[in-house]
């Protein structure tokens, strides 16, 4: 990953990690918040509702006090002294006394929980009360009053008439409904819902809401089975909808009824609904304000990166016109920060370098020629011997009688004949080198070029006097036409063909090979001779290195001038014992090939 | 001072009869079935239309359009002779063609032909009380000129707004002499309240009292109350599916403690029943069991192993209905049956108020049981043992439990004079006359 783009993650992920950071412990505070308000508005709804509650219960009280003390109830309680009661009498005394005091239930109750009059079930007379009026608190509780075809939620107050020998109770109420829960003003965002524990199981028809509240009320079930399990009072969040903001806070709380046990349960919902906008709300502002901060972070990066990868740049693209061979390239860097030291230590190094390398060139330059001076005496003082012999000969043999002078000067001119035309063919191989041309390209088919080659050397595989050399041919026969000088190619091959030949003074097998990898082309000169060492390869393309006795050493240093030329290179695989394989690796010069194919066609043309 | 006298204690024709109910009638046309037979609709009914024959408050028949009658053919072909003279109240003359078609129309079954003045009738099977079932309402003799019900009682209508208010004017040409009374006002669907308050306002002089309310209205206004005339009784709405089932209906009937809802829920304003017709008709309804037998119930009860839960039926808008039913809930959860009330027609078994049609025992023995959709019960003959057979039958096929039998009581001013009590309740107007001066 370039420099640049770390440096904008680095910034980006920066800016994100802190604008996330502070949205959420913006929304963490404003969820504390809400929940401490939604917890103080609970309360006073339930303080409410309490208040309204023991409200209520005073009122039923004293219109059941009232009751019990009416003329009625007084002439019951003393009829009921005087004998078993009268049932036909007081069928509707109840119905009528709960008009007129307004009651939803009234009940005259004998001490033994007979009951003698009922207003919300009247054929229920001389059928026993469930509750036990004796026990029951002086205040208003809440009761689960048995009707006909259901049960209901009642606010009930129990009155003894205090007339008469034989006790009679009076147990009067109201319905828990929604007229009892209009009363309530819940603030904006809330609801106060209440749910009558007649049954076992959550039943939505026993659920008091308020009016024209219309909603999925059975997802109120677990918290009120909740509730009804455990008797406390649960929290529960409430998803009515795919939308948070419908989401509300139920809190759940049991109310008792005289024996404890929970008939009613209150349940406040809160709205999250100002919570879930004002968290949306952060969180838009958290995106835009990220969102710019990317967009910041990109230009601020951009600027950095262009501050700081530019000469690191510069430096990179110094260092890669040195590796070309550009030993002049400079980085023009001014700042005075790191990268200015850095791009001064650079020049400097490159500045080093180039003398070092001068040096070297120096060096090597007068090793050449020590090396060219040992090799030129060494070539020339083989033939001069001879010739100092032959002279010398020449000169004691005009001593002698003129038939023996003439037979040595016969064999002397011929001795020096034969060493002058050595030093001659020194010089000219010395002078070849010296002088090879520059490459001139045209298609040529190599595996011909090849086969060109081997048969020029046929005669000398098969010479007598020597041990054969086999000569095998593996051409790749889809080769294409490259582009290369076919002479200096030739002779670079014939080299290598001659070095091999020399290679197998016991005969063996001379092998070429041609074959095609990519786009470059690879022809392999192997024999099965003794190969060479590790030294010896090291060295073995240096100009006047050489391995026979009477090598001048430029042989190998030629053929990889040629192929250097050409733009391939040239490779050596050998050990000792196992032979030795040579391979040219050349490109196809395709830019090359199409100008010599034009050339050639204009030629032809 | 004894002009005035004078004028209080003779009848005089004059004045309008305000009459108030709860009862709703919402055809004035005898021979419609959806008519429900009420004791009003055969009230008003019998203001506006006369039948051939008329009963008696002993059940016997007497001549009312028909002089006079015989049977032949052993009780299948009977001949009724006209009275003569008598007109519809638009004037056209009663035909025997007239009344013929007329007698066609509410029994498709008959066959009526017309003579010179009279009418016969032909009877699949031999009936011993046609006299009797001639005198029920829906054999009045109407005439339908152009989509019109005439009839030829004393009172013809002169506005009706169904189910609310009849208003009627006496005929001058009615056969029977001319009602003392000019009109009579009725309103339909009043409250016992509303009914009250009228009444005592004077703005009504007859209301109509509950059989729960007989007792306190007789303390304080002039009651006139019939015979226990209309059954209470439970009505299942199929036959008894297995043995199972038959004594589960014999524990519900031994369950309910029917003095008890007369004494108390009714104010005794009725009798236990446990037949279908009450002693003042029969003369042996004692013989039908009225008791609770709780215990009985229960060691029955014993030996079914699962008793379904049925729905108890009853009219909703009934208050009286309502506290009878839930009575009756109570008294057999006592005994271990499940009954939940419900206000709809398809329930297991119903809690049915009926009308008595008939002074006559087996018509309206008859009559029960075709309202209560049970089989004609079986006369092998016209004696008493006949029809208690008969009645037992019905009584133990299980189909229906009678409860009690209501009376039917109103409150009469004292302005209105010479308001004959029936047994059955029935009005007789045309007898009455309104004293002069404010109602």
């Amino acid at each position: 990953m370039r420099f640049r783009r770390k440096l904008l993650l680095v910034f980006a992920l920066t800016v994100f990690v802190c604008v996330a950071a502070v949205a959420w412990i913006t929304s963490a505070l404003a969820r504390r918040a809400f929940e401490k308000a939604d917890e103080q508005r609970t309360a006073a709804l339930v303080a409410q509702f309490r208040r309204e509650f023991d409200r209520r219960g005073e009122d039923v009280g004293r219109r059941v006090e009232a009751v019990a003390q009416g003329e009625a109830a007084t002439r019951m309680a003393l009829s009921l002294s005087h004998g078993p009661p009268d049932y036909a009498a007081y069928l509707d005394a109840a119905k009528i006394l709960a008009e007129s005091q307004q009651l939803d239930f009234l009940e005259f109750v004998e001490g033994d929980g007979t009951i003698l009059s009922s207003a919300q079930w009247p054929a229920r007379f001389g059928y026993k009360e469930s509750f036990p009026v004796t026990t029951a608190p002086g205040v208003s509780f809440l009761h689960q009053e048995p009707l006909p075809d259901s049960t209901a939620l009642s606010l009930i107050a129990v009155r003894r008439v205090a007339a008469g020998d034989s006790p009679l109770y009076v147990m009067g109420g109201r319905k828990l409904d929604k007229d009892f829960f209009a009363s309530l003003e819940p603030p904006a965002g809330m609801k106060a819902l209440f749910y009558q524990n007649l049954g076992p199981s959550f039943t939505p028809q026993f659920l008091i809401t308020p009016t024209g509240a219309a909603q999925h009320w059975e997802l109120l079930a677990p918290i009120v089975q909740q509730v009804q399990q455990r008797g406390n009072e649960t929290t529960s969040l409430i998803h009515w909808s795919s939308s948070a903001a419908d989401d509300e806070v139920i809190d759940a709380i049991p109310l008792a009824g005289a024996d404890r046990q929970v008939l009613g349960i209150l349940l406040v919902a809160n709205s999250r609904r100002a919570y879930v906008e004002l968290e949306q709300q952060i969180r838009s502002a958290a995106i835009a304000s990220a969102a710019a901060g990317v967009v910041l972070a990109i230009l601020l990066s951009g600027w950095i990166a262009s501050r700081v990868t530019r000469p690191v740049e510069q430096l990179a693209h110094a260092a890669r016109e040195i590796a070309a061979g550009h030993w002049n390239s400079k980085v023009n860097i001014t700042s005075t920060d790191e990268l200015g030291d850095l791009a001064r230590s650079f020049d400097g190094m490159t500045r080093e370098l180039l003398e070092q390398r001068e040096r070297l060139v120096q060096t090597e330059r007068v090793a050449a020629w020590r090396e060219l001076a040992r090799r030129l005496a060494h070539e020339l003082k083989n033939p001069l011997f001879p010739l100092q012999l032959t002279v010398e000969n020449l000169v004691r043999a005009r001593q002698g009688s003129p038939q023996q002078f003439d037979e040595i000067f016969r064999e002397g001119s011929s001795t020096l004949l034969a060493e002058i035309a050595n030093l001659k063919a020194i010089v000219s191989r010395f002078s070849e080198f010296s002088k090879m041309p520059q490459p001139r390209f045209q298609p040529v088919q190599l595996n011909e070029l090849v086969q060109d080659s081997v048969r020029l050397f046929q005669s000398q595989l098969s010479a007598p006097g020597r041990p054969p050399i086999a000569c095998r041919l593996e051409v790749d026969r889809g080769l294409q036409p490259i582009a290369v000088d076919p002479e200096l190619l030739h002779r670079a091959l014939s080299n290598l063909i001659l070095n091999a030949i020399e290679a197998m003074p016991k005969g063996g097998t001379l092998t070429l090979r041609t074959r095609h990898e990519g786009d470059r082309v690879v022809l392999e000169v192997s024999d099965t001779g003794s190969g060479l060492k590790p030294e010896e390869r090291e060295r073995l393309f240096s100009p006047y290195f050489t391995t026979k006795q009477h090598g001048t050493g430029l042989g190998l240093a030629i053929v990889q001038s040629v192929v250097s030329d050409h733009g391939g290179r040239i490779t050596v695989r050998s050990n000792a014992g196992e032979g030795t394989t040579f391979a040219i690796e050349l490109p196809r010069n395709g830019d090359q090939l199409q100008r010599a194919e034009a050339a050639q066609t204009t030629s032809g043309s | 001072m004894l002009a005035a006298a004078t004028a209080a204690t003779r009848p005089h024709y004059a004045g309008t009869l305000h009459v108030q109910m709860a009862s709703t009638v919402g055809s004035l046309d005898p021979a419609d079935d959806a008519q429900r037979d009420t004791l009003a609709a055969r009230n008003l009914f019998a203001l506006i239309f006369d039948t051939l024959v008329a009963l008696n408050d002993r059940g016997q028949p007497r001549p009312a359009l028909a002089i006079s009658w015989q049977a032949e053919s052993g009780n299948q072909r009977w001949q009724f002779v006209l009275r003569p003279g008598v007109t519809f109240s638009d004037g056209t003359a009663m035909t025997p063609e007239v009344v013929a078609a007329s007698l066609r129309r509410a029994n498709p079954g008959w066959k009526v032909t017309a003579r010179e003045t009279s009418v016969i009738i032909q009877l699949d099977l031999p009936s011993f009380d046609l006299p009797g079932e001639l005198a029920l309402p829906q054999n009045s003799i109407v005439a339908l000129p152009a989509g019109k019900v005439l009839g030829t009682g004393p009172f013809v209508v002169s506005q009706w707004d169904p189910g609310k208010k009849l208003v009627m004017a006496a005929r001058d040409d009615y056969w029977g002499a001319r009602p003392f009374l000019d009109s009579v006002e009725i309103e339909m669907g009043k409250n016992f309240r509303e009914q009250t308050i009228s009444y005592e306002l004077g703005q009504s002089q007859v209301i109509e009292i509950p059989a729960d309310q007989v007792h306190h209205a007789n303390e304080a206004r002039q009651v006139r109350a019939s015979e226990p005339i209309e059954l209470v009784a439970l009505l299942f709405a199929r036959e008894a599916q297995s043995p199972e089932e038959i004594k589960q209906r014999q524990i519900l009937a031994l369950s309910i403690d029917r003095d008890l809802l007369n004494r108390v829920v009714l104010q005794g304003g009725g009798e236990p029943a446990g037949g279908m017709l009450p002693d003042w008709l029969s003369g042996y309804a004692f013989l039908f069991p009225v008791k609770s037998d709780l215990t009985r119930a229960q060691q029955l009860r014993a030996q079914v192993p699962q008793a379904p839960l049925w729905n108890l039926g009853y009219d909703g808008s009934d208050p009286l209905e309502r506290v009878l039913a839930e009575r009756i809930v109570l008294n057999a959860s006592d005994a271990g049956l499940r009954l939940q009330l419900a206000i709809t027609n398809l329930a297991d078994v119903r809690l049915v108020r009926l009308r008595l049609a008939s002074l006559d025992a087996p018509v309206a023995l008859s009559e029960l049981g075709r309202s209560m959709g049970l089989p004609a019960p079986r006369f092998l003959g016209n004696s008493i043992d006949d029809l208690y057979h008969a009645e037992n039958a019905m009584v133990q096929s299980q189909r229906v439990i009678p409860l009690l039998h209501l009376r039917t009581a109103w409150a009469v001013s004292k302005s209105v004079r010479d308001w004959e009590d029936s047994r059955d309740g029935a009005w007789r107007l045309p007898d009455v006359w309104l004293a002069p001066g404010k109602p």
